[in-house]
């Protein structure tokens, strides 16, 4: 861990963290306008083109709409709880982004402060943000119990049982990363990998549950169950509207950036440059890596914008089975995988081929398992009630069930 | 008194104010936020002795899953906005009784065991995550195993005491077991 | 609902019109334990319209709910009612065209073709070939763009947002040239009693034969975007399956019947216009399905699209080489049906569309009962919903394929 963190002049600290709540902001605006222009992309259409350069204001000016619009309480809501519900949400959001690594020591300009570029580093690093996270799933489940409306009610229970299920799959699909990093530090972590390779390589099955978990944990499509439209209208905040809303939005799209963030920061080397950048010299110094570290997180924004341009929604029973019934086991027995492998690795033992049959006969099994079919309830089958279909003297046609007296009659 | 003291103070201040609220409150809903508010005080405190990993593990599972699956029952369950004739039993006054001995036994238990004794926060001792998986998994690790087959019994009891009988079990096409929608 | 039908039935509201919250603020109860079981659950009822975004447009549907499930559902209808059958009784047979092509607003064409059938049997009245041929091919894009709007919008009930946008080019393709014919993009009013208004603009058929082809090249994209995906297929399959004895009862019919393997086509089974000699040709396929769930609808309906283009060329090929002639005939200052009735069906995109006709010889009818597609459909629903939980309430009710104006006339 770096010496620097704790001993900060409190200037830096505040510099620093403004200057992170300035750029997730301003981040956030530019992940709407641009989810906005890539699934226009994909719809044929052309998306907000109009204010400023490339329409790049749109979300700004949407935003200061939204702030001006009416403030609604509804009467069945109470009160205390409506307010503090979006308050909830948006903080945990911020909060998460104070030990996220966005590049390396860089001096300060017009100073001779050395500082790393990140807010602080914790020892516990990724539990926190977990932690943190997690109180997020507060801000739901209140707006949705104080609005006083079954469809927000509805939508805040299933998005809260959603958010706990598959926290537990991304929670496992750390381990192996911390195993391999032997910290739970995201500095340690970045580190770890720039002497390693990406993680997302040798623990690909962790990425890739991670990937599927991230995308339900921050309620996004194909995983929008809260807010499913048809169904729940708004979901949880159905009766927010004005500032209010707008912290759920905001909430939502900054928790989108935190888990493209960590996803980065676990399994994609953090803010170090990629292969062919990686080969000039100053790629991973001063304020570059800043850049890398957007990018690669963009790379994830653009994934869930594509998921959300083609995929339908799941329905709610399919989705909680697939994150306990195959996510949690799969996540559970890879783990174990892990480190088994790194136990034989450190005493030395096994040569590469062991491994590689044992994992494969691992993986096959888990495979064979997966698509077992599940065991189908045997249907009751009911002696059809017969019915006389001219009883009444006039011919009507049998209802389900009934089976005609005269068939042909 | 130093600022950690200081802090400790706020905190368990917080933490006491929080919980007696959380059971005197009338509105359930209230109750579960209550007892965030003092569990977060906990998790203050351990952070002020510097356990780190176990004060968010506290946040992570005492406030993030316990009481949102609490609240999560609570809504499932009932939802009533309102006060709820229900939580306030007429046994109150022996709760108040008896959680007030337990209170008593235990700060005598705290004093006769460490009064006058200062005890100094170890500095990346017992708090980081190596000493506790090392105390966990060694020194302790039959009493850590025991508590996991208790754990494993509370599953399937709960199971079991949830499971309807057979007849209910032969659900129409598209069935979906009544526990996976929750 | 009868009382006997549980203990304690709570009526909560999902939508306008229903009560939810009473008066002493206790909320409402779900779940819990009921008299006679441990885990009883509370009946509750939930209202689902008439302002719900999956109902499009104004039906209603009361259902009562064993936690997830639901027990019983009843459509109520009638909130856009009109009394169209008695506006018929005091229009004149030129105006009753008009109204006819209003209620159901998808399939417009095909609704006044009913009518226009109907009075030139009653006046036994020699269409000119032209006329016929034309009505076919202009009934045939009425159905493509009729399953499109469908086949966009029921992706858009299951979550996938962007299917829709691909169906809305193919059909903005179509109603380029139905807009270039009849100046009306969805009420064409082209038909009149002996022919069409007027000839179709020059080198007009050439345009359609381009708008079709455009259409079948592009078809796949849709098919590809939503068809083959697992979410949609675990979401529609064996989902809301329509038996094909409840379809018998209910005299369901259209493509959701084929769906359910209820073999019956009135363009095959009762030709009209010149459909025998499509049949006849082999291009007029039906395409039926025996599954009868969600998925199999939505199949039938792709399928059909396809079949239409077919017909649709083949009209145009019929077009081209046909002589000049008249496309109506002159008809006098006053229409007067002489005395009888008639009954006309024809095959609407959405089902069997038929007009009992009586006429005592005045220039309006005496009575013109409608028979509309979409209210025997809707009739089914209870029993398809049934037994069902409620998240698949939306994929079911969208592979329902109504128009609401179709239901409450």
């Amino acid at each position: 861990m770096n010496g620097l963190f704790g001993t900060e002049s409190w200037w830096v600290v505040i510099a620093k963290a403004v200057l992170i709540f300035l750029i997730l902001v301003i981040y956030t605006l530019f992940n709407i306008w641009f989810e906005r222009r890539v699934v226009a992309k994909m719809q044929h259409r052309i998306g907000p083109n109009v204010h400023g350069p490339f329409g790049l204001l749109q979300s700004l000016a949407d935003g200061v709409k939204l702030a001006l619009k009416e403030d609604i309480v509804p009467t069945a809501a109470d009160k205390v709880v409506y307010v503090l519900a979006p308050i909830l949400a948006t903080i945990p959001a911020f909060m998460a982004w104070a030990v996220i690594p966005f590049g390396p020591e860089v001096r300060i300009p017009f100073t001779d402060t050395v500082t790393p570029l990140q807010l602080t580093d914790l020892p516990v690093g990724v539990l926190y943000i977990l932690a943190v996270t997690s109180i997020g799933i507060y801000g739901i489940v209140l707006a949705g119990w104080s609005s006083g409306s079954t469809y927000a009610l509805l939508g805040g229970m299933r998005s809260s049982a959603q958010m706990i299920s598959y926290e537990v799959a991304m929670g496992l699909a750390f381990v192996s990363v911390f195993m391999y990093a032997g910290s739970m530090s995201t500095a340690d972590i970045v580190a770890a990998q720039a002497e390693d390779m990406w993680f997302a390589l040798p623990l690909l099955p962790s990425f890739v549950i991670y990937l599927i978990a991230m995308v339900g944990e921050t309620n996004r499509a194909p995983f929008d169950l809260p807010e499913a439209e048809g169904e729940l209208v708004g979901g949880f905040h159905t009766e927010y509207s004005s500032l209010k809303f707008a912290l759920f939005f905001l909430a939502e799209y900054v928790n989108m950036v935190t888990v493209s963030a960590l996803a980065t920061t676990l399994f994609l080397g953090g803010w170090r440059a990629p292969w062919p950048i990686s080969l000039w010299d100053g790629a991973n110094s001063g304020y570059w890596p800043v850049l890398w570290f957007l990018g690669k997180t963009l790379i994830f924004i653009f994934v869930f914008v594509w998921l959300r341009g083609t995929l339908p929604r799941m329905r709610y029973d399919q989705f909680m089975k697939f994150g306990w019934k195959v996510l949690i086991p799969a996540a559970l027995l890879w783990t174990m995988a892990v480190a088994v492998v790194r136990r034989i690795r450190l005493d030395g033992g096994m040569d590469q081929q062991t491994v590689l049959i044992v994992g494969g006969i691992a993986v096959t099994l888990l495979l064979v398992i997966a698509f077992i079919p599940e065991r189908k309830q045997p249907a009751d089958d009911e002696e059809p009630a017969e019915t006389d279909a001219f009883a009444g003297g006039y011919p009507v046609p049998p209802m389900p069930g009934h089976q005609e007296t005269r068939p042909d009659a | 008194m130093s600022m950690v003291e200081l802090t400790f103070l706020m905190l368990s201040g917080v933490a006491v104010f929080s919980a007696l609220l959380a059971v005197s409150t009338t509105q359930v809903v209230h109750a579960a936020l209550w007892l965030v508010l003092t569990l977060g005080a906990i998790a203050g405190c351990y952070l002020l002795i510097g356990a780190e990993f176990i004060a968010w593990v506290q946040v992570l599972i005492y406030i993030g899953a316990v009481v949102v699956l609490l609240l999560f029952a609570l809504m499932l369950t009932r939802a009533p906005t309102g006060p709820d004739s229900a939580t306030t039993t007429s046994n109150r006054n022996v709760a108040a009784a008896v959680s007030v001995l337990v209170a008593g036994g235990l700060a005598a238990i705290m004093v006769s065991g460490f009064a006058g004794e200062r005890l100094a926060p170890p500095r990346g001792g017992v708090g980081s995550a190596a000493s506790i998986g090392d105390a966990i998994f060694g020194t302790w690790v039959l009493p850590f195993e025991i508590l996991s087959l208790v754990l494993l019994a509370a599953l399937v009891g709960a199971i079991v005491l949830t499971r309807r009988g057979p007849e209910r079990d032969n659900g129409a096409p598209g069935d979906v077991p009544e526990r996976a929608q929750h | 609902m009868s009382p006997q039908d549980g203990p304690r039935q709570v009526v909560v509201g999902l939508g306008a019109g229903a009560s939810g919250f009473s008066a002493d603020g206790r909320g409402y109860e779900r779940g819990g334990g009921g008299p006679g079981s441990d885990l009883a659950t509370t009946d509750m009822v939930l209202n689902v319209g008439p302002q719900h975004p999956a109902t499009h447009g104004v039906l209603r549907l009361r259902m009562t709910l064993d936690g997830e499930r639901i027990v019983h559902c009843e459509p109520v209808v009638g909130y856009m009612h009109r009394g169209v059958e008695k506006l018929f009784e005091v229009r004149d047979y030129r105006q009753i065209i008009v109204l006819a092509n209003r209620h159901d607003w998808l399939s417009a064409f095909s609704s006044e073709l009913g009518v226009v059938l109907a009075v030139e049997r009653m006046l036994g009245m020699q269409v000119p070939e032209r006329a016929t041929w034309t009505r076919m091919l202009l009934a045939e894009l009425n159905r493509v763009l009729n399953h499109l709007m469908f086949l966009g919008s029921y992706p858009l009930e299951v979550g996938a947002i962007t299917p829709i946008f691909y169906a809305f080019r193919e059909r903005e393709t179509i109603q380029e040239v139905m807009e270039e014919v009849s100046g009306g993009r969805m009420h064409y009013m082209f038909n009149r009693v002996g022919g069409l208004k007027e000839d179709v603009p020059a080198g007009w058929t050439g345009r359609v034969c381009d708008a079709v082809a455009a259409v079948r090249r592009r078809l796949p994209q849709i098919e590809d975007l939503i068809f083959g995906n697992e979410i949609f297929q675990a979401r529609t399959r064996g989902v809301g399956v329509l038996p094909v004895d409840v379809a018998h009862a209910f005299g369901v019919s259209g493509p959701i019947a084929r769906a359910s393997g209820v073999d019956l086509d009135l363009r095959r089974d009762e030709p009209y216009l010149a459909y025998e000699e499509l049949l006849a040709d082999g291009v007029l396929q039906v395409v039926t399905r025996t599954e009868g769930d969600c998925y199999a609808r939505f199949a039938c309906l792709l399928a059909q699209v396809k079949v239409s283009l077919d017909l649709a060329d083949a009209c145009l090929e019929r077009l081209t080489e046909m002589a000049q002639g008249p496309i109506n005939v002159r008809l006098p200052k006053i229409v007067k049906a002489p005395e009888g009735s008639t009954y006309a069906w024809t095959e609407n995109p959405l089902g069997i569309n038929g007009y009992w006709l009586v006429s005592r010889g005045e220039k309006t009818p005496w009575r013109l009962k409608l028979r509309s597609a979409s209210f025997n459909n809707i009739a089914a629903l209870p029993h398809v919903l049934e037994g069902c939980v409620v998240a698949d309430m939306v994929a079911i009710l969208g592979s329902m394929f109504f128009v609401v104006g179709d239901i409450d006339k």
